[in-house]
């Protein structure tokens, strides 16, 4: 093997890396029609009991700590404030969820490495943490909004700092498509795109 | 939920898995008419006891918009095809569903000829498959009488509501215009 076809292997592998840890994925779902400007306050409903998908997370205090810290200043810069009589109007349950999932990919092709048709594809194999979000309308007991982002785990359990700011950005960026005045109909019904 | 119920929940969720295997992108269809039975005999029904178990996807365990989505599109089919929803007394048929979402890699035969030779495609690739089985079954005998399923890619439709919802009315609808119009 030449030392540019290493050089060439260890690139991709590096980008292959990169790509699959740096990506995060957010989406939500939505009451549609319902008027978010009438709550006011929200407070932590029941731990869930669901399984995480690995022991690190199960009752893990600094993954709890973090996600409640970012939720409460992403709800406090809405004009959502915690709860103090005990009678909030919203409801707020998280979980979160590690499964191995795999990737494949083509970047020896996709940049000239390989021109011929059996190129070789790297299969990677990585675990993809979800942290989904139920939002309920405390009177009602219904969910009213639900929101999650998706992100490869890599090293984030072992390092507090990496998971602080995982958690931050992923709860920034999910709430940023919770809404606070009525929700939107607009996208209802065909807005199908063809995958 | 007795125990002849679970027993069928749990054959859904088997064949959910057994379809998986066949997934791809595109979105196939099938039923089985259980042999010997004529659905004539059948004009109400009504939900049974939702399924407790977990789709494979975080996203979509527990989540109301989806299932009143599937619920939604359903009863809008069966009406029409002449299947009447009674919510008191004793329906004759009972309308189970389930989903499941799994990882699939897309590997296409191309000197079986699926597809033109050459070109940098995007081949092989991995999508999350989507597969919903809905069962109609008989309470009184506690047997399956019409099963249905629709297997297809959810990539990025779980994410986007809009486009979620357009899938499983797709999956849906084309599920259940297989089932043979009441009289």
């Amino acid at each position: 093997m030449t030392r540019r076809k290493q050089m060439e292997i260890v690139l991709t592998a590096a980008l292959a890396a990169a790509s699959c840890a740096t990506t995060m994925t957010v989406g939500s779902h939505v009451e549609r029609g319902l008027d978010f400007s009438t709550y006011r306050t929200f407070d932590w409903g029941p731990a869930d009991a669901l399984p995480a998908g690995d022991p690190r997370l199960t009752r893990n205090p600094f993954f709890n700590d973090h996600v409640q810290g970012a939720m409460e200043t992403q709800l406090a810069a809405r004009g959502l404030a915690l709860s103090t009589t005990g009678t909030p109007d919203l409801l707020i349950h998280y979980h979160a969820n590690i499964s191995e999932r795999i990737d494949v990919n083509h970047l020896d092709r996709r940049y000239g490495y390989c021109a011929v048709d059996d190129c070789p594809v790297d299969t990677i194999r990585y675990e993809a943490g979800t942290l989904v979000v139920d939002i309920v309308d405390a009177r009602s007991n219904t969910l009213v909004w639900r929101g999650w982002a998706q992100n490869a785990v890599g090293d984030m359990l072992d390092d507090p700092k990496a998971m602080r700011r995982i958690i931050v950005q992923a709860v920034a960026r999910m709430l940023e498509r919770f809404p606070r005045t009525l929700s939107s109909e607009r996208r209802a019904g065909h807005g199908r795109r063809t995958p | 939920m007795n125990a002849a119920t679970i027993r069928l929940s749990r054959l859904a969720a088997l064949a959910v898995s057994a379809l998986m295997l066949t997934g791809c992108a595109t979105m196939s269809v099938g039923s089985y008419l259980a042999r010997g039975l004529d659905l004539h005999a059948y004009h109400t029904f009504d939900w049974g006891p939702p399924d407790a178990l977990s789709t494979g996807d975080p996203r979509l365990d527990n989540n109301r918009f989806f299932d009143e989505r599937v619920r939604s599109q359903a009863e809008r089919m069966l009406d029409a095809r002449g299947f009447q929803r009674v919510t008191s007394g004793a329906p004759d048929l009972l309308i189970h569903y389930h989903v499941n979402i799994s990882q699939d890699v897309h590997v296409s035969h191309r000197d079986r000829g699926d597809r033109e030779r050459g070109g940098f495609d995007r081949d092989p690739y991995v999508y999350d498959a989507g597969t919903l089985v809905i069962d109609l079954v008989d309470p009184r005998t506690e047997t399956l009488v019409w099963r249905g399923w629709a297997t297809g890619s959810m990539e990025g439709a779980i994410d986007d509501q809009a486009w979620m919802d357009a899938r499983i009315d797709e999956a849906v609808t084309r599920i259940l215009e297989r089932l043979p119009r009441a009289r």
